[in-house]
């Protein structure tokens, strides 16, 4: 009887039917052919599994345990992921989502920079760190989020104690563009480590305006998820942080 | 039907199971879709992202699962699309560099086994990317024909077709490098 190299594979395979099962296995019998076959084609499986498989002796890596359980992922420096990554959109906040996955620091910063005299813009580049500048590192350094005033040109959300030990809080303004973000204490300074921009920008467009508004207590997700990775502990209460600001947030 | 390989207890997700439940149960499919996906990108580094894009991906429309439907088979699903889009995205980049990085390493090769794993490494690259999937999801995940051909998106006369020209080429691409079968 003859059979087809398909059929041989699906008897490799374990795909057969009993009835073919048996004629196969009568055939092979008599025909050492068709053994050496079949024989083939279970090694070259053999093959491809005893390969394949170390990778199932390894511990998975952190990060993708992290992402199954929703930890996020710690950025690491040169380890760039080519795939482009759909987040969840946060319907809270329509007008952040698109910028929550395109926020790149850098062009952002440039932007928000090239348009500004160094003494207004409200960070500014120094030696390759961004730190908050005018406005907004006054906010930073004197603003309490439990006593600022509804109209305060930026508004202060959290404040909380970093796992490397120095205070950060996040921030929203809505002058010069609208800007969100969080920024960490560096000696006399505030070091930004995440910004996001409303794509739209306009300063009195009713879109920043309500996204300002709700800046004290919600943020866009790339912000919100630089505080997880960053915060040791719970937030300050406003004792807490009233206390942190007379101690120049040292 | 053949019974995969690998089966945990918790691999057809309950009727019940909350999101909590089945982030634990993604988390111990990861070995297995690590393995997957390095049947598909060969680059460990890459595949890794694969997984992690397929995993992300999955708890974002957890609620399209159905309850009757197998964890692992729709992962590799999503996994495999991921991959689609990848290779859509980023052209055949990976093709131009595999061989010479695994050529770099075949130097290095302490043992016999491992300058074998790399040639079928190698080989299972040079194949078109059809017939690598139905390579990876039959005879490395040891998926039946049915689940593989349904997590293709294709009849199972065309995963079988598929899988005889993979296994061919990769016959006579391993005969070439080396020798006989055992």
């Amino acid at each position: 009887m003859n059979f087809s190299e398909e059929t041989l594979m699906a008897y490799a395979d374990d795909e057969l039917d009993s009835q073919t099962r048996s004629a196969i296995e009568a055939a092979m019998a008599n025909d050492p052919e068709i053994a050496r076959r079949i024989a083939q084609h279970k090694a070259l499986r053999g093959r491809l599994k005893a390969t394949f498989d170390k990778v199932l002796d390894e511990p998975p890596p952190q990060r993708l345990v992290d992402a199954a359980r929703g930890v996020p992922a710690v950025r690491r420096e040169g380890n760039v992921i080519p795939l482009r990554r759909k987040r969840p959109q946060r319907t809270a906040w329509p007008q952040w989502a698109t910028i929550a996955a395109s926020l790149v620091i850098g062009v952002i910063i440039g932007q928000v920079l090239l348009r500004m005299p160094t003494s207004g813009a409200p960070v500014v580049s120094r030696n390759g760190q961004v730190l908050a500048n005018g406005t907004l590192a006054q906010a930073l350094s004197d603003q309490l989020a439990s006593t600022q005033a509804p109209d305060a040109p930026v508004k202060i959300g959290v404040s909380f104690k970093s796992k490397a030990g120095e205070y950060c809080r996040t921030f929203a303004m809505h002058a010069p563009t609208t800007l969100a973000g969080l920024a960490c204490r560096d000696h006399s300074d505030w070091r930004v480590q995440v910004l996001a921009q409303n794509p739209q920008g306009e300063t009195n467009s009713a879109r920043s305006g309500a996204a300002y508004r709700q800046a004290g207590s919600e943020m866009p997700r790339s912000v919100l998820q630089a505080v997880d990775e960053n915060i040791a502990g719970d937030p300050l209460d406003a004792r807490a942080e009233a206390a942190a600001r007379d101690v120049r947030w040292h | 039907m053949t019974v995969p390989d690998v089966i945990s207890s918790t691999d057809v997700r309950g009727m019940h199971a909350s999101l909590d439940q089945l982030r634990e149960q993604i988390v111990d499919l990861l070995p297995r879709l690590r393995r997957f996906a390095r049947t598909l990108a060969r680059n460990p580094h890459d595949a890794d992202d694969l997984v992690q894009v397929a995993v992300e991906r999955a708890l974002a429309r957890s609620e399209q699962l159905r309850p009757d439907s197998r964890l692992s088979s729709w992962m590799f699903g999503i996994l495999r699309n991921a991959w689609i889009d990848e290779t859509r995205t980023r052209g055949r980049r990976n093709r131009i560099f595999a061989p010479e990085e695994l050529g770099e390493n075949v130097g290095d090769a302490a043992s016999e086994s491992h300058a074998d794993a790399l040639s079928v490494q190698d080989a299972m690259g040079r194949l078109p990317d059809e017939q690598r999937m139905a390579v990876g999801l039959v005879l490395v995940e040891g998926l039946s024909y049915k689940e593989a051909a349904e997590i293709m998106g294709v009849p199972i006369g065309t995963l079988t077709s598929r899988l005889a020209r993979g296994r061919e080429a990769l016959q006579s691409m391993l005969d070439d490098t080396t020798g006989a079968m055992q």
